[in-house]
């Protein structure tokens, strides 16, 4: 399809919006503000439909892969160097319990202000609000895969690095200019994590990390039934089947591809009747779950924060995938085009990456690493703040490469394939 | 002595709030149900108009009921588990409504006392309960063990349709309870009398008089618990949380919050809704029909 | 609504039991042996895993499965983290449970009692389509209630997004029938004599509204306030559909998300300060109701009102 005529249809299609929306008795600027809402105002503009190519996700725009990098159209400029903080309330839009108080509390004490914390169930959440303008917040949390619906919507504000030097003094150089935001024209990263398996090793008789396939475990878990456990994302739990099958495209879109993924899924019922939820940063240490698939940061506040009385933290294990064999990714800060402080976001950006505080962030609180140079598996492993059969919880910049397998942005098609089979996995049928 | 106008002037409030707040919504999931998605964020777009309604998806949901397909495992599921859960509720719930109603004298309050300290406590402190007793360490294993029953007991929540049916079991009777006893209690102790006066043994008066006067008692407890079985969803969530135990409200419940498809969730509601209403119909003209032959 | 035991034994529950229980040695052919004993089974059933799990909220260790040992304090207050007095997550929780009851109290009695006697009195066309609106929020599964009020908050009413003010209004629309039901069952034993008595006695119909009928209510407006205060406090779906996230936590959904993962047993701890606070309300109103309706009492009612207070009558 030609570049205007993929235009044209996406007009079309607004036009028709807006007429059935009047239709039905909203007045123009209710139609116009509900379709700005829905993202799909975006689709009118030039700047946009320009940087189409090939397979577009939201807004036409270019679908952002590890080899594949995105520099993302400009929104407005950045503010200006060298400006005073705002005063007054700062507000935080984040997951709930996904920031240490502390680093808060800091924060607010270094520029004198006040910082509330407004908190999101999950990422569609988080993006419906911003694009509604339901809520009224300063800086956000975001993950990658987003990055080209928001930035279509034009939900965010570029940034200015001048406020945030600690973005190149103390981050990974992998990420100063990541793939889905060369540039960081919008983003600073804040964790990063791998998803791999977490089980008990005293429960499971298996070695894990020496298997010849170990993503297998969960199909010849017949042993382990009732104590195993599937992350209740669609990404993650399709994901999961097509690296059992050895298939490392994680954005694909291909239906035979998904389609056995989830005749694999379906499998694993039969087999080990695994739970389809996120528990497993507590039920591994709790006994409740042995072999659960796993983000990194998972194991870590097992050991941290969950472990029974007098149970060995070796109980603990976690197995990742060899580099560019198992899903690595990242999550971001940004701020939303709304945002009244913008100023303070900046600096907010520049605390959150201040080796102490990151540091303080992941090791008091969320038990997910921040992509901070001075943070080694080493360091932690000699300073005792992770036990050493962890270390596979702590990633590496060379993890980062072109060849990692990270799960990004899909055409709305994908999508809806993705979910659908996810659906379909969890009613059992 | 009032004024005509007073007493509709009064329920005006509560008839408009329902009105705003109860049908009007239903309106809105209807709109969403048969309604499109905006191409970029796929959200549902609603169509307020009938004359608009967009049928394709509905038919494409629809077919999915059909014997072999999704959403029929998943209701084959759903009405399995109620079935056993509303009979064998009713196998427990009887005798004690008939004992409390026909024979507790003295202990009668303290037992209604009872029956109704159950509607004070949380339901989801009480299912919070029996996770505890059933967990792998929990007491109902350690008994098991202890007693020699079984060495190696399940992990009782670990996905299976029994711990599913007993959580729903014990989530609900209270509820079907209190109408037995309300029925049992309303049937005029004379009728039994004049069934013992002209010879029937205890058996045949149990038989041809308390049970078939207190049908309408037990119709109404089952559609009083049968209902709200149908719209669970956090019951098999929190003792099994695997896919194999998934009713329909878990299909509703993940379509507005797992991988978001409202819309499909919305025609699943409305599915359900249609299905409960026909029910509750039968029950309304079996209830209207009973009221007839008495007279 | 009626009293709850104005025949008990005064004179001791257990001497009731105990009694059965003699008779039950001396007799063994009684008729009822089989039937008793399933239904004290029945009660043991229901009721002892509530008590097992409010003993948990009393155990030393972290467990709400073995028993560590007795700790009066730790979960309620003693352990400097994950006390629900030292975890702001439960104690938000606590007061977001108790703020939703208490609004929802406040806006659902008065527009309930009105609709109660509107339906009770209003003769003509719109009266029974207007009873029959009133019944369905009373058989309609909740998640189809969440489902719609999660959609036209979405689409409809733009203006009020999931939230606290959200979580009330739901919780509202539910509660309304239950006082209906309450009010007017209390409406129809009145009857209309008391306030046919006063116009013959030349009070105006405000008069008669606010000086005979109102009072002779307030028993049952009593009683279908701590009604809605208990079915609020409880209500998990509603307020889960409805709500903003973390801010918007009531103790049910609290205990819902950690049941699924892995409780500590300060949940049990928050999950039976609920249990005390339900109980105190019902303690409560119990009490008063008996104050206001002292003198009207007739012998034997109080069965037919204990088994109202949990179902509903479709009719």
């Amino acid at each position: 399809m030609s570049e205007e005529n993929n235009n044209d249809g996406q007009n079309k299609t607004l036009d028709g919006v807006v007429d059935r929306l009047q239709k039905h008795g909203m007045s123009r600027r209710q139609a116009l503000k509900a379709i700005v809402a829905s993202g799909l105002g975006v689709t009118v503009s030039p700047l946009v439909s320009r940087v189409a190519w090939g397979a577009t996700g939201p807004g036409g725009l270019p679908l952002a892969r590890p080899g594949n990098p995105v520099t993302l159209p400009m929104n407005g400029n950045p503010i200006a160097d060298g400006l005073k903080p705002e005063s007054g309330t700062f507000t935080v839009f984040n997951y709930a319990d996904y920031l240490y108080k502390s680093i808060l509390d800091d924060f607010g004490a270094k520029y004198d202000v006040d910082v509330q914390l407004t908190t999101f169930a999950n990422m569609d959440q988080c993006v419906t609000k911003l694009a509604n303008n339901d809520v009224e917040v300063d800086v956000t949390e975001i993950t990658p895969d987003r990055l080209t619906q928001v930035t279509a919507g034009k939900l965010l504000q570029p940034i200015n690095h001048s406020y945030i030097p600690n973005l190149e003094k103390n981050v990974w150089p992998e990420l100063h200019s990541p793939f889905y935001d060369r540039g960081s024209r919008y983003t600073v990263p804040y964790a990063i994590y791998t998803t791999g398996i977490g089980y008990r090793g005293d429960k499971i008789s298996e070695d894990i990390p020496n298997m010849d396939n170990p993503w297998s475990i969960f199909w010849n878990a017949q042993e382990y039934a009732g104590y195993t456990g599937i992350l209740n994302t669609p990404r993650e739990s399709i994901g999961l089947a097509m690296l059992y099958r050895g298939k490392t495209n994680l954005n694909t879109e291909n239906p035979d591809d998904i389609d056995q993924a989830l005749e694999d899924l379906k499998a694993l019922v039969e087999i080990c009747n695994p739970q389809v939820n996120m528990t497993q940063y507590q039920t591994l240490a709790q006994g409740k779950s042995w072999l659960h698939q796993s983000w990194s940061g998972d194991p870590l506040m097992n050991v941290w924060w969950y472990l029974p009385e007098g149970q060995s933290a070796e109980s603990i294990q976690y197995w990742k995938a060899p580099r560019g064999m198992g899903p690595i990714q990242n999550d971001c800060w940004a701020v939303p085009q709304m945002s009244q402080k913008p100023v303070l976001a900046h600096l907010w950006m520049n605390h959150i990456l201040e080796s102490k505080n990151a540091m303080s962030n992941f090791v008091n609180f969320t038990g997910y690493q921040p992509p901070i140079n001075s943070i080694t598996p080493q360091q932690l492993i000699d300073d005792g703040t992770i036990p050493k059969h962890l270390s596979t919880c702590i990633s590496e910049p060379e993890d980062l490469g072109p060849d990692s397998l990270q799960y990004m942005t899909l055409t709305s098609e994908g999508q809806r394939m993705w979910q659908d089979a996810y659906a379909r996995f969890v009613s059992g049928a | 002595m009032y004024p005509r106008w007073l007493w509709k002037a009064l329920a005006l409030p509560g008839v408009l709030w329902l009105v705003l707040l109860f049908v009007l919504p239903f309106y809105a999931v209807i709109a969403v149900a048969f309604g499109t998605v905006d191409p970029i964020f796929q959200n549902p777009v609603p169509i307020w108009n009938p004359f608009n309604w967009n049928f394709d998806n509905t038919l494409k949901i629809l077919a999915q009921f059909l014997p072999g397909e999704r959403y029929w495992t998943v209701f084959v599921r759903t009405t399995t588990y109620i079935a056993f859960a509303v009979s064998i509720s009713l196998l427990i719930a009887y005798p004690v409504a008939y004992y409390i109603s026909r024979h507790a004298r003295r202990t009668k309050v303290l037992l209604l006392v009872l029956l109704v300290l159950p509607f004070w406590v949380s339901y989801l402190m009480r299912m919070l309960a029996w996770v505890g007793l059933l967990a792998p360490d929990g007491l109902i294993n350690s008994f098991l063990i202890w007693s020699g029953i079984d060495d190696t007991p399940p992990n009782w929540l670990g996905g299976h349709d029994g711990t599913v049916i007993y959580a729903l079991i014990y989530g609900y009777i209270p509820y079907m309870v209190l109408p037995l006893v309300a029925a049992l209690d309303r049937i005029d102790n004379s009728l039994i009398e004049a069934a013992r006066d002209l010879g029937m043994t205890a058996r045949q008066t149990f038989f041809r008089v308390t049970l078939p006067l207190s049908k309408m008692g037990i119709l109404g407890g089952c559609v009083i618990i049968t209902l709200p079985m149908f719209g669970d969803y956090y019951t098999p969530n929190l003792v099994s949380s695997s896919p194999s135990t998934s009713m329909l409200g878990n299909q509703i419940y993940l379509y507005f919050h797992g991988g978001p498809q409202p819309d499909v969730g919305a025609t699943l509601t409305v599915v359900l809704a249609i299905f409960l209403s026909i029910l509750m119909a039968y029950y309304l003209y079996s209830v209207a029909k009973a009221q007839k032959d008495l007279q | 609504m009626n009293t709850i035991v104005d025949t008990a034994p005064r004179r001791g529950l257990f001497a009731g039991i105990l009694h059965r229980l003699i008779g039950l040695v001396r007799n063994p052919h009684g008729k009822p042996r089989a039937l008793m004993t399933i239904t004290w089974l029945y009660m043991i059933w229901t009721i002892v895993p509530v008590v097992v799990a409010i003993a948990f909220s009393f155990n030393a260790g972290r467990s709400i499965s073995v028993w560590q040992g007795f700790d009066a304090t730790r979960w309620y207050w003693g352990d400097p983290v994950h006390s629900v007095l030292h975890d702001p997550g439960l104690q938000a929780a606590l007061w977001q449970s108790l703020k939703l009851a208490g609004l929802d109290m406040l806006i659902a009695t008065p527009i309930g009692v009105l609709l109660a006697l509107g339906l009770a009195r209003w003769r003509g066309y719109g009266k029974r389509p207007a009873n029959f609106l009133m019944l369905f929020p009373l058989i309609t599964p909740e998640i189809v209630m969440g489902v719609s009020l999660y959609l036209v908050f979405q689409y409809v009413y733009v203006f009020i997004d999931p939230s606290t003010t959200a979580q009330v209004i739901g919780q509202v629309t539910f509660s309304i029938s239950y006082v209906v039901i309450v009010v007017r069952g209390r409406l129809m034993s009145i009857g209309a004599q008391y306030e046919e008595a006063a116009a013959d006695l030349g009070a105006s119909s405000w008069d008669s509204l606010r000086l005979v009928l109102f009072p002779l209510m307030l028993p049952a407006i009593l009683a279908s306030m701590m009604i809605v205060f208990a079915i609020s406090i409880d209500n998990f779906v509603i307020a889960q559909w409805l709500s903003c996230g973390a801010g918007c936590d009531t103790v049910p959904i609290k205990v819902y998300s950690a049941t699924r993962s892995a409780p500590l047993p300060s949940i049990n701890a928050v999950a039976a300060i609920m249990v005390y606070l339900t109980l105190g309300a019902v303690l409560l109103a119990f009490v008063l109701y008996r104050f206001l309706t002292r003198g009207e009492r007739v012998k034997g009612q109080a069965e037919g009102g204990l088994t109202q207070m949990g179902s509903v009558d479709f009719n």
